[in-house]
């Protein structure tokens, strides 16, 4: 149902909330950048339908998906030009191909956290030989919003990580 | 008359150290461990650029409970009414954590052709040398369950008495249970707080058990002799006088699907008759009378018999011929 999105949203708000102070006290500029953390679960509504939602992320074990969910909003009154969110994928976990999404914006990925590049022009030697990089060996995620971030907008990037 | 002697009818195969398909190998992160992200931004506004850090969003890994049970590869070739007969499994923690398992036996198996019997004790923890010995401990459920690290395992013996009546060919299936003591059930299940590092432990895909199955294998042998004799008298004749030589042809065969191990042929010579020096052969191939390294030798003591020390036997190494003269005494 697409409910799911909105509940999201709203667990998002609540974050927001729990870890605005902090943020705003980090932060004395434009762009609030906040990360969550959460889980795919898989529910039956009322009319028995199987659907998924994202709840925060508990109980996680190998094996299992993160959805990571990185947040920009700009809290000036002036738009913020050349956004960029950059997130490494966490320690232990491996980033789902195709999974990384960002509404408006381009998505290269890294090896070392400094070459950033398309899935395509990302290789690795093995035994001697070239070959494509894996999406599990992917470190680095990288979004170039193409639009300036208007005030009060927000800004959404999302991947998912598997945990090894 | 000859005799035969030959040890348990066991084929002696190595045993198989190779595991099972079933083996799973455990996953990276560890209970309890922390997993944390912190994602940056890049941003201008007018001529100022900025980078700003989110909040770090901290994780904790719960326990996955899982295990993987295997059995030897080959089954364990054993004889009618063997004692004490052992099969290796190994159990592995395959979850993250720390955790002990509840083993459980059991010997009555449904598709098998016997049923081997536990012996007591009937489970045994390995030392950590994989081979059986004085070491192994027998395991007592509840008391000395074996408490794996992730990726740790251990080699548990399971021993049998293999029943008198089963005969050559027949196969006895046991099996081996591996349960996570912190709980099992359908993948998904939480055990809140009772996981290792006082997280939850959730079952994983083994369901936090496995069972491995074991054969035993009847591999029995049946060595035969037969023996013949050909008289040859200092007359050109075949009349048993004083002066005349016997030749005594004795075949030996293994029937059956296993090995016999220490096949040793004796044979006394008669009385009234003289060992011909120098004429045991096997398959025609002379044996020195000497007790030396060759596998034949002509004994005096305490009776004159010839010995010839065949070793392994089995079905497909074909009929043994073991061949010796004798002559008559003149007198007694």
């Amino acid at each position: 149902m697409t409910k799911g999105i909105r509940n999201y949203i709203g667990i998002a708000a609540i974050l927001a909330c729990s870890f605005g102070s902090q943020a705003f006290a980090q932060e004395r500029g434009c762009i609030v950048l906040k990360s969550v953390a959460e889980q795919e679960k898989e529910v039956v509504n009322a009319k028995g339908e199987k659907t998924r939602q994202l709840v925060a992320a508990s109980k996680i074990v190998p094996g299992m998906e993160v959805v990571w969910t990185v947040t920009a909003n700009n809290i000036c009154k002036v738009p913020s030009e050349k956004v960029t969110i950059n997130n490494p994928v966490p320690e232990h976990m491996s980033y789902v191909a195709n999974s990384a999404f960002g509404a408006g914006s381009d998505i290269t990925y890294s090896l070392d956290g400094k070459t950033f590049a398309a899935p395509a022009e990302l290789s690795v030697t093995e035994n001697g030989a070239r070959r494509q990089a894996r999406a599990d060996e992917y470190r680095h995620i990288r979004w170039v919003f193409r639009s300036p971030l208007q005030p009060g907008a927000s800004a959404v990037a999302r991947f998912r990580a598997v945990l090894n | 008359m000859q005799s035969l002697r030959f040890g348990a009818a066991i084929v002696t195969v190595a045993l198989a150290l190779g595991l099972s398909s079933n083996e799973a190998r455990a996953v990276g992160a560890d209970a309890g461990s922390t997993i944390s992200n912190t994602a940056t931004v890049d941003y201008t506004v007018g001529t100022v650029t900025t980078t700003a850090s989110s909040n770090t969003v901290n994780v904790t890994v719960a326990e996955i409970l899982n295990v993987a049970v295997g059995a030897p590869a080959a089954a364990t070739p054993v004889a009618p009414g063997q004692a004490a007969q052992r099969l290796r499994f190994r159990v592995e923690n395959t979850g993250n954590g720390q955790e002990s398992f509840l083993l459980t036996l059991t010997s009555v198996v449904t598709g098998d052709d016997f049923d081997p019997v536990a012996a007591a004790p009937s489970i045994y923890l390995d030392n950590g040398d994989g081979v059986f010995g004085a070491g192994d401990v027998p395991y007592v459920p509840g008391t000395n369950d074996p408490l794996l690290n992730e990726d740790g395992f251990v080699y548990v013996f399971v021993a049998h008495n293999i029943p008198s009546a089963v005969t050559d060919g027949q196969d006895g299936f046991v099996t081996l249970t591996a349960a996570a003591r912190t709980g099992t059930g359908p993948a998904g299940t939480v055990f809140a707080g009772q996981g290792a590092a006082g997280t939850d432990a959730v079952v994983g895909t083994s369901t936090g058990t496995q069972t491995a199955q074991g054969i035993y294998s009847v591999q029995g042998v049946t060595v035969t002799a037969t023996k013949s004799q050909t008289v040859n008298d200092p007359f050109g004749g075949n009349r048993a006088l004083p002066g005349a030589t016997i030749h005594y042809s004795v075949a030996v065969n293994a029937v059956g699907s296993g090995s016999a191990s220490t096949v040793i042929f004796t044979d006394k010579i008669p009385a009234g008759t003289e060992y011909v020096a120098g004429s045991l052969r096997r398959n025609g191939s002379p044996l020195s009378d000497a007790t030396d390294a060759d596998i034949g030798e002509y004994e005096t003591t305490p009776d004159p018999q010839v010995k010839v020390r065949i070793g392994s036997l089995q079905q497909s190494d074909g009929t043994q011929t073991i061949t010796f003269d004798v002559t008559i005494k003149t007198t007694n």
